[in-house]
């Protein structure tokens, strides 16, 4: 048996004085989609801010294809170059820089200059509108377009380990159909993902496994049919 | 005709023109030090005009210990050599002064409210100056006259010496290298991400340390090349420059949209001309009012500067 691309044991991190995550433990395998799941304020967010470094973990252990980013202080610039790249909450697209400086941002830690050029003809094939609009500048794209810009960007650095934070916040039933079918397709591409979402049903859906966080612990975990047919859940986050 | 107009003229007004073209591009280049530093950290870094202070103290005590000090009786390879050794040393050490300010004073508060930096930057634009006073005392010193006066275009009525020439041919091209860095470099594309949103730059592997230190760096070397020119130009310097002039590099910072590249070298000849028009036509008294009068109003109207329009974020 392999071992886990990522496997966190007994995180601590917050802000301040107040601590958001208490001993929070979950994995993802190698080719999953793992879903997280929770209300607002949970610590969805900042589970995957400590994963990129840019929140420091105050304890436990964050193993990326066996390095532990916390032991070895690894700091959030050099995350990328270990494999794990992420579009965070809220898109934050550069909103003045054109969408295709956006995506040579998010090559930013690689060197090979053709593989850069390879991959950004790879993501305007995956969403043409961005080929469309590559002179213009991130900001005036629509939610939709933003949306499909983080993660074309987080994919320019070529991550084993993708995480996508509320990727269908804010946006139309139907683009959120095709945001997910994408995420579905770079799986089966190889990608590992760990995916944040309130919409629990969709994340469930195209998930292999799911975690539920509430307010800072993992309180369920199992597969995600398992999670999607359980009462429990059913009531708290699928609204039935 | 009232005295106000006395001199207005003709020729007058193309000369008092070119002279503000020519001092807006001084202010221009320490405007881009104040207005880089915000852009990225939100900053107003008010030791910016002291480090050009500094850096006018250092390239006068370079020309003295290169010994040449005057024009008179030296050979023009010996100025062009000191006129030199000035531009490349004093920014090196602005660009190494400011870095390390950054690294001692400022880095450690990079999560502290902002109104913490800035006070911080008060108390070092305070040690900057008195270093200064302490460097080469309270009076004036005269600063070495290398660059001669000839008129290069006699016959047209208009005065641009060989003085003017060096300001223009050393700032505008400082300028256009500054933009191409920016706009196509890997480190000015990092520059222009982490000013747009830090988090997402250090979710692309950016190193924003890196980057801070390489923006005050590149600040600090403008001002480095400005207090060359200034010194040269002026020929007069004293340890209160740098607050009249970083005053007025930081209007121009803010007239042009502080955080905006362009936007600091428009708001520098705007400010540089505004101020050579008013001191001709109103007297010299009016030139400061008439600055900041035409900043207010330009501020109610854009209040975020003239090229300061912000791209509307999509949430």
């Amino acid at each position: 048996m392999s071992s886990p691309l990522l496997e966190v044991t007994d995180l601590e991190a917050g802000y301040g004085p107040i601590n958001v995550l208490h001993k929070l433990s979950l994995r993802v395998d190698r080719g999953e989609i793992v879903a997280m799941i929770g209300a607002n304020g949970a610590g969805k967010t900042t589970t995957l801010m400590c994963l990129s470094g840019v929140v420091k973990a105050r304890g436990g252990k964050i193993v990326l294809d066996g390095k532990d980013l916390v032991a070895d202080r690894v700091p959030a610039h050099n995350i990328v170059k270990l494999g794990l790249a992420q579009s965070p909450e809220g898109r934050k697209i550069f909103s003045r820089l054109s969408v295709l400086e956006n995506l040579e941002m998010g090559a930013f830690t690689r060197s090979d200059k053709d593989g850069v050029k390879a991959d950004i003809e790879k993501a305007f094939v995956m969403f043409p509108i961005l080929r469309e609009r590559q002179h213009q500048a991130g900001g005036l794209l629509s939610g939709g377009q933003q949306q499909m810009l983080a993660i074309a960007r987080a994919l320019m650095a070529r991550p084993k380990l993708l995480l996508l934070d509320e990727p269908s916040l804010g946006l139309a039933p139907q683009i959120v159909v095709q945001i997910f079918d994408v995420i579905k397709e770079l799986n089966k591409q190889g990608v590992s993902v760990l995916l944040v979402e309130q919409n629990a049903r969709m994340a469930l859906k195209v998930a292999h496994r799911g975690y539920v966080l509430e307010t800072g612990r993992i309180t369920f975990t199992d597969k995600a049919d398992v999670l999607l047919n359980d009462p429990r859940i059913r009531a708290a986050y699928l609204g039935e | 005709m009232p005295e106000l107009f006395a001199q207005t003229d003709v020729a007058g007004f193309e000369q008092y023109l070119l002279l503000g073209l020519v001092v807006g591009s001084l202010y221009a280049l320490i405007a881009l030090g104040y207005t880089m530093v915000y852009g990225i950290i939100e900053l107003i870094n008010f030791a910016h005009g002291d480090l050009f202070m500094l850096g006018t103290f250092l390239a006068l005590s370079l020309a003295t210990w290169v010994g040449v000090e005057t024009v008179t009786g030296q050979g023009n390879a010996a100025i062009a050599a000191t006129v030199l050794v000035m531009l490349v040393v004093t920014p090196l050490a602005c660009a190494s002064l400011n870095i390390l300010t950054d690294r001692v004073v400022y880095k450690p508060l990079r999560n502290s409210p902002k109104l913490t930096v800035i006070v911080s930057a008060i108390g070092v634009s305070f040690i900057f100056m008195n270093l200064g006073l302490f460097w080469k005392g309270a009076t004036p010193v005269r600063f070495p006259d290398l660059i001669p006066d000839n008129n290069l275009i006699a016959g047209t009525g208009l005065a641009f010496t060989w003085k003017d020439l060096m300001v223009v041919g050393v700032t505008v091209p400082a300028m256009i290298a500054l933009t191409l860095f920016v706009k196509f470099t890997p480190l000015g594309k990092a520059m222009r991400a982490t000013a747009q949103n830090p988090t997402a730059a250090q979710l692309m592997g950016i190193n924003v340390d890196r980057v801070i230190a390489a923006t005050f760096g590149i600040g600090g070397a403008l001002a480095g090349v400005a207090s060359v020119v200034y010194g040269l130009y002026i020929k007069s310097v004293d340890y209160q420059i740098g607050f009249q002039n970083g005053l007025y590099a930081f209007t121009a910072a803010v007239l042009g949209g502080i955080g905006n590249i362009p936007g600091a070298v428009l708001g520098g000849i705007v400010i540089g001309v505004v101020g050579e028009l008013s001191k001709a036509y109103l007297g010299a008294k009016w030139s400061e009012a008439t600055i900041f009068a035409i900043l207010i109003v330009i501020l109610l109207f854009r209040p975020a500067g003239l090229l300061g329009a912000r791209v509307r974020e999509k949430v």
